[in-house]
């Protein structure tokens, strides 16, 4: 290793340095010391120092492109940093493989998860620790099933053990997963977005698990878009901006979340730190709903067996929200209405009714939808962001009756989208799955916009996209209905469907269980509400009665 | 390691990957001519490899198409024979009940050719529509073709009944202007070896300029994903089959006028595993979603080299499946290393 210039450098900027100072009664678990990870042409990570104890959740935040995962496979023995170091309780460690990282007890739960579909749940807990019978020959599945359903229970959770895992939720497979971290004695579990894929409800369940897995003396290393989740469960948090540590906040013993300086943490406060300056409210303001006969009308219509007796309607420039616990049937439905899935029941568009066999069908028509799958189905992630753009709208910039590709018209409506959008592509023939995910999101809006749809479905609009690019992203839709466009946002995170949407419906079982209204999305226990309705709880809470 | 260093052999990797198979041909050109006598300009060598390779070629262009679509077909060997049985049977009852050489040559030819393109759109029916795997439902043809043509000929041979014109067009040629033989005779391209080129020309440009071939990269890389962006997965599955088939039909027309007969236990049997592995030497991926006709085409030049050196070193003919196979897993691991 070379003499470290940016050593000096780091310790010149005393307010990026571990709190090593300061006495800390929990022990270091896991510290990296001055890690510094250099891809071609970018530094990833530079001079980042920070100590991981045990018994704290400690929450790692920061835009996408801040760093965030560089750490995290730092961590993990995925990548092997350029110059610094890492210790695990004082010993210098070196990963040179993800293997050495877990035999020190560092164990990473991925957010696509990793089980084998075709094994139980048992077998899947113990994956290739399986307690043996006969010297090694057979595995001795009886003492396989009791410690696997020990883990289970050590997370609250009450799983059969015999149920295949290709049956399993996905929170129900996240819970599978951090069991088998638990197999192997990880003293170091690190969360990337656990909670991107669940619901209100098995976040919460998670967290327990969390706060559990602290209590009993591990390090939990939390990673998360949502800054409400980190201000909530984190012990401390590390804030990342361009791969530097630019600011830390640690909870003090009067529970409140405070920065160096002492003053108490809350959202506005880790956003800003984030992205270096003052967030203006992402939510665009509201336009109104042109209120003229509806774009689309959807009557008793359901996806076969996912879905039921659903009618709703949707005026151009309405945004139409629908919310409702993973699980509720609102993606089947979309997809459904678009000819991905068989279904039931009426679809009207612009009042004349239509049954979409194939997507193209729906596309022809002017129904778009974009998926929440942005990395399976949204977009193509091996090709360059050119043809990712202009797949769905291929018809459209073609040459001599539909044969050849016109190059010159593809390049133009990708340039267009990029500029429009303001999206950061260096070079159209890139890889998409080089960009960011809130550039990828606007990749995936802009190839469906350019088949100029009337109606626009998009589900879950923000997942795994950063901070700045959300408020982006809201105003894009905001702007789109007040052009015309009937949008209906399929979302798990209320307050962006509060604060986006005319009116939202709430989904539950498969079926719409309430709706709330223009009027009752601005007080203040909105979001309460739609929690109720889509648990299946009264929608008033009684003592308010 | 130091990232300079690092740097320097990922940018090697990804030449290595981009433009291996072009080096190893050229290192197997410079091998093989050296072997005949170090006659590296003597175009004489090239043409013997082009003209003999021709038909594998014509296969790997198709096989190429089908395994970006993230297919297989198993069958074009039988595909190619069948269509090459039919296609000659047709053509000699033709000539017996009376019909002009020149016309039976002609539709026996066309009847070749749409054989082929007809089983081949019998394997895509049975993958769409029948949603069986391309592996299995290819299987299948390599057993059925094969057999269904041996039937036909009691597992003999067919000889052609056309005397001059059918076997004029397996042995005639394009000269080469300025160039000659040992013999002093103008040296000639085969029309195969042509068909082989145009074929080749016209499928990578498919590829890369038409509307079919980005919705077949789109369907290959995943599949999903091209039927939530719209494209009908099933049309695309459909005629990259066909087209297969097609391309077996020329590939049989070009085996059986160059014999002027169809042996139907031996025509085409274990061409299949010939057209994967140029593919594959060629650099497409298995997985589908990426791949390039040009390097396929040198791909099944390579091994056309590779076979010509064995030989020419007098190395046993049992001992040259190894080596192929050695070079063909040697490809891969070369050319596999950035795109994980």
């Amino acid at each position: 290793m070379v003499a470290l210039p940016h050593f000096d450098e780091s310790s010149q900027r005393p307010s990026i340095e571990p709190d090593s100072a300061k006495a800390d009664s929990a022990e270091a678990l896991l510290e990296a010391h001055a890690v510094t990870v250099d891809y071609p042409g970018v530094r990833a990570l530079d001079a980042v120092s920070i100590t991981f104890r045990g018994g704290e959740i400690h929450a790692v935040v920061g835009e996408n492109g801040a760093g965030k995962s560089t750490m995290m496979n730092v961590l993990s023995g995925v990548v092997r940093p350029t110059l610094g170091r890492l210790t695990m309780k004082g010993i210098p460690t070196e990963f040179t493989r993800p293997s050495d990282a877990i035999r020190a007890g560092i164990a990473m739960v991925h957010q696509e998860l990793h089980l084998i579909e075709t094994l139980n749940v048992a077998e899947n807990v113990m994956l290739g620790r399986e307690p043996t019978r006969f010297f090694g020959f057979a595995v001795d599945r009886a003492s396989q099933r009791t410690r696997a359903g020990q883990l289970l229970r050590m997370l609250g959770s009450d799983l059969n053990l015999s149920t295949t895992a290709s049956e399993l939720s996905i929170a129900q497979a996240q819970f599978v997963e951090i069991a088998k971290c638990l197999a192997s004695d990880a003293q170091v579990l690190i969360f990337d977005e656990p909670t991107a894929v669940l619901g209100e409800c098995d976040s919460d369940r998670l967290f327990t698990v969390m706060r559990r897995l602290r209590d009993e003396g591990r390090c939990i290393v939390f990673i998360s878009h949502h800054l409400d989740e980190v201000i909530a469960v984190a012990d401390r948090i590390s804030v990342l901006r361009d791969g530097r540590l630019v600011q830390s906040f640690q909870r003090e013993a009067d529970g409140v979340i405070r920065g160096k300086d002492g003053i108490a943490a809350d959202e506005g406060t880790l956003a800003h730190a984030m992205v270096g300056r003052e967030l203006e409210s992402i939510y665009p303001a509201k336009g109104s709903a042109s209120g003229a006969r509806a774009a689309i009308e959807l009557v008793d219509f359901g996806a076969r067996r996912k879905s039921h007796g659903i009618s709703l309607s949707v005026a151009p420039g309405e945004i139409l929200g629908i919310a409702g616990l993973v699980g509720s049937g609102r993606t089947e439905t979309a997809e459904a209405i678009v000819g991905l899935r068989q279904r039931d029941g009426v679809v009207r568009i612009d009042g004349c009714e239509v049954q979409f066999a194939t997507v193209r069908a729906a596309k022809q028509a002017g129904v778009a939808y974009v998926s929440e799958d942005r990395k399976g189905r949204g977009l193509h992630t091996t090709l360059s962001s050119l043809c990712n753009m202009t797949l769905p709208s291929l018809d459209a910039c073609t040459k001599l009756g539909g044969l050849l590709i016109d190059s010159k018209s593809e390049r133009k409506i990708s340039q267009h989208w990029i500029n429009a959008f303001q999206i950061r592509c260096a070079r159209p023939m890139q890889p998409i799955s080089s960009l960011s995910g809130g550039n990828q999101q606007k990749f995936a809006l802009a190839r469906w916009l350019e088949t100029k749809p009337k109606v626009l479905i998009i589900d879950e609009p923000t997942r795994g996209v950063d901070v700045g690019a959300r408020g982006e992203i809201y105003r894009i839709i905001a702007k789109l209905a007040s052009d015309g466009l009937a949008c209906i946002v399929i979302s798990s995170e209320l307050p962006e469907l509060i604060g986006i949407a005319h009116r939202v419906v709430v989904m539950r079982l498969g079926t719409i269980a309430g709706e709330v209204p223009r009027d009752r999305l601005a007080l203040a226990d909105c979001q309460e509400r739609i929690v109720r309705i889509a648990s299946g709880l009264p929608e008033e809470n009684e003592h308010r009665q | 390691m130091n990232p300079r260093i690092s740097h320097a052999v990922r940018e090697t990797q990804r030449t290595l990957e981009r433009w291996g198979v072009l080096v190893a041909f050229i290192i197997l050109f410079v091998v093989s001519t050296a072997k005949q006598g170090f006659d590296f300009f003597n175009p004489e060598n090239f043409r013997s490899l082009l003209n003999s390779n021709a038909p594998v070629g014509i296969l790997a262009v198709g096989m190429t198409l089908v395994i970006i679509s993230a297919g297989i077909d198993l069958s074009v060997g039988s595909m190619v024979v069948l269509a090459a049985a039919i296609g000659m049977t047709a053509m000699n009852a033709l000539i017996e009940h009376g019909t002009s050489e020149l016309n039976a040559v002609l539709l026996g030819g066309a009847i070749t050719i749409l054989a082929g393109t007809a089983a081949g759109a019998f394997n895509g029916v049975l993958i769409v529509f029948g949603r069986i795997a391309p592996f299995i439902a290819t299987l299948g043809g390599l057993a059925a073709f094969r057999s269904m043509s041996l039937a036909i000929a009691d597992a003999g041979e067919i000889r052609s009944q056309s005397a001059t014109m059918f076997s004029a067009l397996g042995r005639g040629g394009i000269p080469l202007p300025g160039l000659e033989n040992s013999a002093g005779k103008p040296l000639t391209l085969s029309i195969s070896t042509v068909i082989f080129f145009v074929v080749a020309a016209i499928a990578q440009w498919f590829l890369s300029r038409s509307r079919f071939g980005r919705q077949l990269v789109a369907v290959g890389a995943n599949e999903m994903a091209a039927r939530y962006a719209g494209i009908s997965v099933s049309w695309v599955r459909l005629r990259v089959y066909t087209v297969m088939g097609l391309l077996a039909g020329i590939a049989a027309l070009a085996q059986s006028s160059r014999m002027n007969s169809v042996s139907t236990a031996q025509l085409g049997l274990g061409s299949e595993l010939d057209a994967i592995a140029a593919v594959v030497i060629g650099g497409t991926s298995l997985r589908g979603g990426f791949g390039r006709v040009w390097g396929t085409v040198v791909g099944v030049l390579i091994l056309g080299m590779i076979t010509n050196i064995l030989t020419i070193s007098g190395v046993s003919p049992y001992w040259q499946g190894a080596v192929k196979g050695a070079v063909i897993v040697l490809a891969v691991l070369v050319q596999r290393s950035s795109r994980e």
